[in-house]
């Protein structure tokens, strides 16, 4: 009887790992094959650009589209040239705005969630309220009376006045990652600082800082993309000549301006993306965990 | 009060710069739109330094409001643009939502070129907004397009896309959707791998199903991400204008709320600007009131957030 | 090198009602002294050191290190080293950073931190380590690191909080050995908090008792064991812990099982005076004896013996009243009584009855 009902144990136990593995080989080929599909979605359009990119402008019209047709890299050096408009000029533009923006963000975002995250102080709550309200609001509306301020600041105009701009729009979503990812770091270590000699920001600065990196990275990831690609501030606050215009304001008016020419469009499209892609295959590896604390702890 | 400052003194260093700059260019702006609200202001009666113009509007009381909220066609028709904007806003969540989940649960997993992977379905993120919105509009022209090229080589109807029907909103919302996933992917994927590995184990040596598994450890363990992701885009998609306005212009099929005070504002020698801000705090309004109730509800759930 | 003083320092966290975590507490540790701080969970021994090293306010009262009040004077300051439970070493920094750093923020040139390092290094048997990140150690190496730490600052006062706790029970009674010998040697001041009476008895030339942030004794191992000021003292010191019981009162002695267990003179006059007509009576297990059956003796049920090797436990009922209470008696590792067994137990010695006042538990007799 113990027997038997033994014997009838191993059976059901084998055939089980057996069914698994045979499901699991059908599930991997599911798994590799949808992934496989996202992917591709994800990666299409960028993909489709960068073929378009190289096409003549009456060629990228066809109603039949090629992957290769009459491709050249004829739309790179025009743009490059400058006929197309100050599109080097632009590019400088909206690298200094873009690396400003990440570094002042990234400063306050993280003076700030360390703050938040480490000390308890009349206001706190108040101050995370409004960081989360700050999100709610459509900032387009506040631009005449953000010009105003700019005009106030002697800010209207320059870049440094668009870059405080795009702080405020990128600081509070930094911040609250930021606060995740610092509250993830023991407090011991904290103290232990304090306790070799370190003053509370001195904590802050050879401590907390360095442990943050992954943090850091998505927070300065996020506020470079931020500056990167916004139009409508940037066409609102930069004064109207050509040699002080962002690379998207710039793209913008190339477009309305020449709406057949795909080809140089799609050029320069590649050409905008290329710093923002480098910076997020450099932090691409540190995404998953610095968002998720800050997410996770929200 | 020193006591206080000796004790608080470095944490409010901390954030002062933070609340200055924010106070300064938010705060302060804000109530002055919120005073446009009250205003017939434009372009035409702006104090305008640079032409030495002294401002010339007048305060208009609740008028600008009364003319939005009657739902009048010239103020936007407000309420058929709240449901448009509802549309879209649960659409775009929704997908972002359950394909970002879907996503991360398959990258949670031991897969070969699992970096690889990562790293493609993230690109959306990282390419910026109006160069996907230039692509996506390339992509679905009517003639030209290549997703109207593939329909029609697999015999299906081919629509114009951004044309004035409702499709242009079917095809901004794929946009965004395509746009979003990556965040809440990525959120969802730090969530899934913060859940302890033990706790599946036990949920298997209890008998539990992989459906069972699912349901009982790993949605309770993404809770508190899910609930902070689905706020913040919430928040960020009914806000959404560049999206919508890089595609479709000014389309009036897709036309949200924000977009439409954009369009006030910008639209045209009159650039409406007593009416863009009462659009802004009717915005603010309701993310406001949503928000708390969002709040309200996750704390009766017993969440602490 | 510096003496430390509590002067009646307070340390009470807001909330409703307000926690005294640690109260009034008075105590002064000399120079060069060993001093633990024990007590259960939660009774404030944390609080106590943080508030000497720094991290935690004073709210009321004051602290002095080697004559100096230090009651605001911030960590920095204090020319204290702490040791952490959970060692809060530096993941960033090697080994050998994360001993030079405090070092190296003083401004110490570099062939002096490296000097110093490599001494500590030397006498912790870390030199292999040297390079490694913390990741790369094993828990005793990191609980040696934090050791290095604090001893490469040559700090006047060593503060360390429950740092054995992490290890497994073989290596706590090593390195338990080394934290003495390594003080024994430096000389330096050393507050150790533990919750584990066996190291405080073993490691401490003074140990403090605390109980929900209350300073309950603080006297030498010796003098905690033999005359705990209170039954919270005698039921916490010395293990197994010591038999309490609240027993009537005649005019001889303590009335248990039958037998009246014969009291000092002077026991009998402190109870009377207080007009007591119960005391609890303490008397640690290897203060009673077995004896044979037709003697007189507390009659006890052998309910579970613990066989220790070199002695054994035996756990028994013995009724006092009409409720039955249970008894630990120390006995001779090779002849335990059986279980279910009734044997007979005395009191080996009177003078190692302890008398406590059955409400306050304060210590009877002078
Ligand atoms: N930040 C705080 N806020 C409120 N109460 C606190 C705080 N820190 C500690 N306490 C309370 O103070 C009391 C003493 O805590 P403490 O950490 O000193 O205990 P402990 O003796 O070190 O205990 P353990 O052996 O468990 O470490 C506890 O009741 C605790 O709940
Ligand atoms: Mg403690």
């Amino acid at each position: 009887m113990t027997l038997d009902a033994t014997s009838l144990q191993v059976v059901k136990a084998s055939d089980a790992r057996l069914k698994r593995t045979d499901r699991s080989r059908l599930a991997s080929f599911g798994l590799h094959a949808t992934l496989i599909i996202a992917s591709f979605i994800a990666v299409f359009p960028v993909f489709w650009v960068l073929v378009t990119s190289f096409k003549p402008d009456a060629r990228a019209v066809e109603t039949t589209p090629k992957l290769v047709n009459e491709s050249s890299l004829d739309n790179y050096s025009r743009i490059l040239a400058g006929d197309k408009g100050g599109f080097l000029t632009w590019f400088g533009n909206s690298v200094l705005i873009a690396l400003l923006t990440t570094i002042i963000a990234v400063f306050l975002a993280a003076t700030t969630g360390y703050a938040v995250s480490r000390f308890r102080f009349p206001g706190k709550r108040g101050l995370m309220m409004s960081f989360l309200v700050v999100q709610m609001f459509p900032f387009a509306v506040l631009i005449v009376p953000l010009y105003n301020v700019l005009l106030t600041l002697g800010l209207q105009g320059n870049s440094f006045g668009l870059v405080l701009v795009y702080c405020t729009t990128a600081v509070p979503f930094c911040t609250y990652m930021l606060k995740g990812y610092f509250d993830t770091i023991p407090m011991d270590i904290d103290e232990a600082g304090r306790v070799d000699g370190l003053s509370p920001f001195g904590v802050f600065w050879r401590l907390v800082l360095p442990l943050a990196r992954p943090g850091l990275a998505v927070t300065a990831f996020y506020a470079f993309l931020t500056a990167w690609g916004e139009v409508a501030f940037a066409s609102a606050f930069l004064s109207a000549a050509d040699e002080s215009k962002t690379l998207a304001v710039g793209l913008q008016v190339f477009v309305q301006q020449n709406r057949t020419e795909w080809g140089h469009l799609a050029a320069a499209s590649i050409l905008v993306s290329i710093p923002a892609v480098i910076v997020f295959y450099l932090v691409q590896r540190f995404l998953v965990t610095g968002l998720a604390s800050g997410a996770v702890k929200g | 009060m020193r006591r206080f400052l000796d004790r608080y003194w470095y944490a409010y260093a901390m954030v002062l710069p933070v609340v200055v700059v924010i106070a300064v260019l938010v705060l302060y702006p804000l109530a002055q739109g919120v005073y446009f609200t009250f205003t017939n202001i434009n372009e035409a009666n702006i104090a305008n330094p640079v032409l030495d113009r002294p401002a010339t509007f007048d305060v208009v009381g609740f008028k600008n409001y009364l003319n939005v909220l009657s739902g009048d066609q010239s103020y936007g028709a407000f309420w058929g643009t709240l449901v448009r904007t509802l549309i879209w806003t649960f659409s775009c969540v929704f997908f972002h939502y359950t394909i970002g989940l879907g996503l991360a649960l398959l990258l949670n997993r031991q897969v070969r070129g699992r970096t690889l992977y990562r790293v493609l379905l993230i690109l959306p993120w990282a390419v910026p907004g109006f160069i996907s919105a230039f692509a996506w509009k390339y992509m679905f022209n009517a003639q030209y397009g290549i997703i109207n090229q593939f329909l029609r080589s697999i015999g299906l109807p081919d629509p114009v896309w951004l044309g004035q029907s409702n499709w242009a909103l079917v095809a901004v919302i794929i946009v965004n959707v395509w746009l979003g996933v990556p965040f809440q992917m990525v959120a969802l994927l730090g969530g899934l791998q913060s859940i302890p590995g033990d706790l599946y184990e036990a949920a298997e040596v209890d008998g539990a199903t992989p459906w069972q598994r699912f349901v009982h450890v790993t949605l309770p363990g993404l809770r508190s991400v899910s609930s902070t992701v689905i706020l913040l885009g919430i928040i960020w998609t009914f806000n959404m204008f560049p999206v919508i306005y890089l595609i479709a212009d000014k389309n009036p099929n897709t036309r949200i709320l924000v977009t439409y005070a954009f369009e006030r504002f910008f639209s045209g020698a009159s650039r409406d600007y007593a009416v863009a801000s009462t659009y802004g705090v009717l915005i603010l309004s309701l993310l406001l009131v949503f928000a708390s109730v969002y709040r309200r509800a996750l704390r009766k759930q017993g969440e602490v957030w | 090198m510096a003496e430390v003083s509590y002067i009646k320092a307070s340390r009470v966290f807001s909330g409703n009602p307000p926690v005294r975590a640690v109260d009034e507490l008075s105590l002064d540790v000399a120079d060069g002294e060993f001093l633990v701080l024990v007590g259960p969970s939660g009774s404030g021994k944390s609080t106590a050191l943080r508030m000497l090293a720094g991290l935690e306010d004073v709210d009321e009262g004051a602290i002095n290190i080697g004559g100096k009040d230090v009651t605001n004077v911030p960590p920095k300051g204090r020319d204290i080293a702490m040791v952490f439970q959970s060692y809060a070493l530096y993941p960033h920094m090697t080994v050998a950073e994360n001993m030079g750093f405090a070092l190296k923020l003083r401004g110490v040139n570099k062939a002096e931190i490296k000097e110093k390092v490599a001494e500590a290094a030397k006498m912790l048997d870390l030199t292999k380590y040297l390079d490694r990140k913390p990741k790369a150690l094993s828990g005793g190496q990191r609980q040696r690191v934090a050791m290095g730490r604090a001893i490469v600052r040559e700090p006047s006062v060593f503060l360390m909080d429950e740092p054995l706790s992490n290890l497994d029970a073989k290596l706590r009674v090593e390195t338990r050995a080394n934290i003495a010998a390594l003080q024994q040697r430096l000389g330096t001041t050393t507050i150790y908090v533990t919750h584990d009476q066996v190291e405080a008895m073993t490691m401490g030339h003074r140990v403090a008792v605390l109980k929900d942030g209350l300073l309950q004794q603080c006297d030498t191992p010796r003098a905690l064991y033999d005359r705990p000021a209170n039954a919270f003292v005698a039921g916490f010191i010395g293990s197994p812990a010591m038999n309490l019981k609240t027993v009537p009162l005649t005019s001889e002695g303590a009335k248990l099982d039958g037998i009246v267990v014969p009291l000092s003179r002077s026991a009998l006059d402190a109870a009377s005076s207080e007009q007591l007509a119960e005391v609890t009576f303490g008397i640690r297990p290897e203060a009673l004896a077995l004896v044979p059956s037709g003697d007189e003796g507390m009659e006890m049920t052998v309910e579970l013996v613990e066989e220790l090797g070199a002695d054994a436990l035996v756990h028994g009922a013995v009724k006092i009243g009409d409720s039955s209470e249970r008894f630990v008696v120390r006995v001779d590792g090779r002849t335990p009584p059986s279980l279910g067994q009734n044997v007979k137990v005395v009191v080996r010695d009177a003078t190692e009855i302890h008398l406590f006042h059955p409400e306050s538990g304060a210590r009877l007799e002078a």
